[in-house]
């Protein structure tokens, strides 16, 4: 059992365990695809409605991913810290850098688990998907990309905000807000123009966008998320989010006073 | 020789000196406690030591290596309940013990050992945030109890716990004592009493060094006059501290403590001053001098803020 193994299996314990986690990474984004399958129906046809039910699950499985990466991954870190955790690590012989792997392993395996779940559950209430197994597999890649920007927004937010509620709380809210504004959980073509270009800048949105284009169809997304340029961008502010909370991290939470 | 070896260590934070060229030097096996106020500087000199801190300037060495470079002799008892209270007691060990690299299998072994030595074998399946604070406390000693470690720095252990949990955890302390280089901070008396040695600190500096008892037969302290009163107030500390040496009565949790050299010929003009101004008395008695009286005998300061 290395240093990796050990803080893998710590956090992803303390995630299972936090009511407040399993609530908003798990049963928030449930509790709207069950509300958005239902309530949204109206005279639509039954053909479209499956679809759209589908885009509600994937959007809310990025919810999920969304909420583990900027709430739960700050949460922990500023945890750990405020009860000296952090303090107690710094004096073993171990690495920041495993330490921090697991971390983060913890969270991709967590946030597999409530994206899957999320879906399923949509699934059940009747979401239909219709792709092929590259449109599948790039899926996976933008899903790592929302993943990956979550997690460094969740960083930064660890590093400078001290208080274990200030940093879960602020990470909801910029999960939750950034979500309404970006398209993640309105319509993207129901934005006004300035947040449209802010759903194609946003990272989160635009992977978003993405999956729905791949998996049920570009009628439901309102732009094309696959141009080359939009999909560099992506990657690249994705990228950028990621390594900006890995040096923030590793700089500021482990350096000595 | 010599376990910690710290010489004119000096901390700063912006312009304020925490630590003011200290010195200090720790043999191998020793029990060293570190006693002093809150704000004296001495979790700032545990947390440097335990590589936690920089220094601003001055020579630290662990077995005449650098700090960083001897973590894996160093087991440090942070102030705060590092613990993690959704886990269990168990899960929180297993989680060390694979920071420190042990295979699944010698972890079990070990963690099970540890967990028998500081007792808590019954409740190590139980989470943490279901344990009272003096078997958490232990379970965060139980964290430098793996093999390995030489020198344990414990960070005000027994602050919060009640007098049988520290009793109990006191007790730990001195079963491992026999093996372990420790140093123990504190601002309590009666816990730097099982040291071997002790060293007071005061705004930065060591102000005293020697064995408890040395410490307190130099200090010149005879008896103490313990007095518990019902209500504590000036006019009752300016009328005990003119019995007092120095001018200066000592307010306790309970009363106040009064030092002076002929006790049987003060005792009863006390009794009669402290009526005189309408001060009930519920005990009267009389101590020995304890490390708290030594460091307000040396500073004029109370080691302890009283409730």
């Amino acid at each position: 059992m290395g240093q990796i193994t050990a803080t893998l299996s710590k956090t992803m314990r303390e995630f299972l365990r936090q009511k407040t986690i399993l609530f908003w990474t798990i049963a928030w984004p449930i509790l709207w695809v069950l509300i958005g399958s239902f309530s949204f129906a109206g005279n639509v046809p039954d053909e479209v409605i499956s679809y759209i039910r589908g885009s509600i699950a994937i959007s809310m499985s990025v919810f999920a991913l969304m909420t583990a990466g900027m709430a739960n991954l700050p949460g922990n870190i500023a945890q750990d810290r405020e009860r000296g955790l952090l303090s107690k690590l710094m004096s073993m012989p171990i690495s920041p850098w495993r330490d921090f792997v697991g971390r983060i392993l913890a969270l991709i395996a967590f946030s597999c688990l409530a994206a899957i779940l999320v879906v399923s559950v949509g699934y059940i209430c009747g979401a239909r998907f219709s792709y092929t197994l590259i449109g599948g597999w790039q899926s996976i890649g933008f899903l790592l990309l929302i993943f990956l920007a979550s997690s460094g927004i969740g960083m930064l937010i660890g590093t400078f905000i001290k208080h274990v509620h200030g940093a879960i709380m602020s990470g909801v809210g910029i999960a939750v807000v950034t979500a309404a504004i970006s398209g993640v959980m309105t319509p993207y073509s129901s934005l006004p123009l300035i947040l449209q270009q802010f759903a194609r800048i946003y990272p989160v949105s635009s992977a978003n966008s993405s999956i729905t284009y791949l998996l049920v169809g570009k009628d439901y997304v309102g732009y094309n998320p696959l141009t080359a340029s939009q999909t560099t961008l992506t990657i690249v502010i994705s990228l950028s989010l990621f390594f900006a909370g890995l040096i923030a991290y590793s700089r500021f939470c482990w350096r000595k006073e | 020789m010599d376990a910690i070896s710290v010489e004119d260590l000096t901390k700063k934070y912006g312009d304020i000196g925490v630590l003011k060229g200290l010195n200090l030097k720790i043999e191998e096996g020793e029990f060293y406690a570190l006693m002093g106020p809150n704000g004296s500087g001495k979790t700032t000199l545990a947390s440097i030591i335990a590589s936690v801190k920089s220094p601003t300037s001055g020579k630290i060495e662990i077995y005449g290596r650098k700090p960083e470079k001897a973590k894996e002799l160093i087991g440090y008892v942070p102030q705060e309940n590092f613990s993690a209270p959704i886990l269990t007691g168990k899960e929180n060990l297993m989680y060390f013990a694979g920071l420190l690299g042990y295979s699944k299998k010698k972890a079990e072994t070990i963690v099970n050992e540890l967990l028998n030595k500081i007792g808590l074998s019954e409740h190590a399946d139980k989470r943490v945030s279901d344990y009272s604070g003096g078997m958490r406390k232990r379970l965060e000693v139980a964290t430098v109890l793996f093999p390995g470690v030489k020198i344990m720095i414990l960070d005000e252990p027994t602050t919060g716990l009640d007098p049988s949990a520290r009793r109990k955890f006191l007790s730990l302390i001195r079963e491992i004592k026999e093996k372990t280089t420790i140093l123990l901070i504190t601002h309590i008396g009666a816990d730097a009493e099982l040291a071997s040695r002790v060293g007071l600190i005061d705004e930065g500096e060591i102000i005293a060094e020697d064995t408890p008892e040395k410490l307190k037969k130099t200090s010149g302290l005879k008896d103490v006059i313990n007095i518990e009163t019902t209500i504590k107030s000036e006019t009752i500390a300016n009328a005990l501290s003119k019995f007092s040496e120095k001018q200066k009565a000592l307010e306790t949790d309970v009363g106040y403590r009064v030092y002076c050299k002929d006790v049987e010929k003060a005792t009863p003009n006390i009794v009669r001053a402290l009526d005189a101004i309408g001060c009930k008395t519920t005990r009267i008695e009389t101590e020995k001098p304890s490390l708290e009286d030594v460091f307000f005998k040396l500073t004029e300061k109370m080691v302890r803020e009283v409730s």
